[in-house]
């Protein structure tokens, strides 16, 4: 927690820099698509917020297993954090993939299994944000949502490979693992760096959040501490 | 800029969003350090 | 055996028979998850008067535009179906483009659409990548989709 403090100010300049670096990039720079034209350049917005969506989701994952297995109380904390962030981000691609969505492909939404995968992960986010805000118990609710957020994990690798599996609208992802990427490098350049940059904003609000919900957790702390003290007195 | 509207509302909501998030984030935790610093002044909070 | 260690068997066991679950559901309705058929599939099990969405690339040469409309084939290198739209076609509508049309099989073996959509590939380049691969022959548009990333060459490739 107290490192957190120091690499903040640090973390927060760079994600400032990498985002504004590559939508600016993205925005002028960059060229039009051959056969989508200008529209393409909502890709660096839409890509970094599908990679954050699925990302933010592992993360709540991860917080659910440490939380469930070794009961580390900061993991409850910050899947509490995680949650509406990852919800906004998840709401954001499904928005900006519409706007996309409906001069490339002549609809604003299809029912395909990305879309729709993706819209089940947003329902998720919903479900743990409500639920670990639900019981009276703060514990309880803890509980309750990291099992919620175990469960909908195995919507992750059908998100991922929905593409692959089934015929979609969608089109199959541009950038793996093996292979050279199907973009040029003259678009694939602001697209990874705007997706670090919102990597980097995504950090430093659950961050910020986290160390807020850690300063709130002590004030009621100290709060109850001197309420007792008060009354045994 | 073909398609003008679509980009411009996308790299709208694409700012504006996350900016939203950064500002109430920051606003909660120097409000929860005010508080903190009025109950108990030894917790320092950098 | 630790609390912490029967946790986390616990936990493996119930991800392992979830994970075993869904993917037992989702290859049991692979066929209802997929959008859309490709003219084989058609082919294989014919129309039967419903409403389905045919996938598949827009055969070169096979557009004829009219006033109200437009006909084209949709393939998928095996077969290939004609399909009769009335409507405005998609901006990315073109001779090789993927196309989603939603519509009835008739029984004279056409296609009557209601909707068409355009599927984009996966492939991202300036327009003056597209046009030095088509100059040098590597592909053509009304062909299919534009070679992998890695066998582009200059310029900006």
């Amino acid at each position: 927690m107290r490192l957190s403090g120091a690499v903040l100010p640090y973390l927060a300049a760079a994600a400032l820099v990498l985002t504004v670096t590559g939508l600016g990039w993205g925005l002028f720079v960059s060229p039009a698509d051959w056969q989508q034209g200008d529209a393409v350049r909502i890709m660096y917005v839409h890509v970094p917020c599908a990679w954050l969506a699925s990302a933010g989701y592992t993360g709540l994952a991860v917080c659910s297993i440490l939380s469930l297995i070794w009961r580390h109380p900061l993991a409850d904390l910050a899947a509490v954090e995680i949650g509406p962030v990852g919800a906004g981000f998840t709401a954001l691609c499904l928005a900006t993939g519409s706007l996309w969505g409906k001069p490339m492909w002549g609809a604003w939404w299809v029912w395909d299994a990305r879309l729709t995968s993706v819209l089940v992960l947003f329902f998720l986010y919903l479900g743990h944000v409500a639920l670990v805000r639900a019981f009276d118990d703060p514990t309880r609710g803890y509980r309750a949502g990291a099992i919620l957020a175990l469960v909908g994990a195995v919507n992750l690798p059908i998100i991922k490979f929905s593409v692959d599996w089934w015929n979609t609208l969608h089109q199959p992802a541009s950038i793996g693992l093996t292979g050279a990427p199907s973009m040029a490098p003259a678009m694939l350049w602001p697209l990874l760096i705007a997706a670090l940059g919102y990597t980097l904003v995504f950090a430093t609000i659950v961050t910020v959040r986290l160390r807020a919900a850690v300063m709130e957790r002590r004030i009621r702390g100290l709060l109850m501490a001197r309420a007792a003290s008060e009354s045994g007195a | 800029m073909s398609h003008l509207p679509f980009i411009a509302v996308a790299y709208g909501l694409g700012v504006l969003v996350p900016l939203a998030f950064v500002v109430t984030a920051f606003q909660r935790m120097a409000s929860a350090r005010r508080k903190l610093a009025a109950i108990d002044p030894r917790d320092r909070w950098s | 055996m630790t609390r912490k260690r029967r946790r986390l068997w616990i936990l493996l066991a119930c991800g392992l028979g979830l994970g075993t679950a869904t993917a037992l559901v989702l290859t049991a309705f692979s066929d209802n998850l997929v959008f859309f058929v490709s003219p084989s599939d058609i082919a294989k099990v014919g129309g039967n008067g419903r409403t389905v969405r045919l996938g598949g690339l827009v055969e070169a040469g096979s557009v004829q535009r009219g006033s109200d409309g437009a006909s084209f084939r949709v393939t998928d290198g095996a077969n290939s179906i004609a399909v009769r739209y009335n409507g405005i076609l998609p901006d990315l509508f073109r001779e090789g483009q993927g196309v989603v049309t939603l519509g009835i099989l008739q029984p004279d073996g056409g296609f009557r659409a209601s909707e068409v959509l355009a599927k984009h590939d996966e492939t991202y380049m300036p327009k003056e990548v597209a046009e030095a691969l088509k100059k040098s022959g590597q592909w053509k548009p009304e062909a299919g989709p534009a070679p992998a990333g890695g066998a582009w060459k200059k310029p900006g490739g």
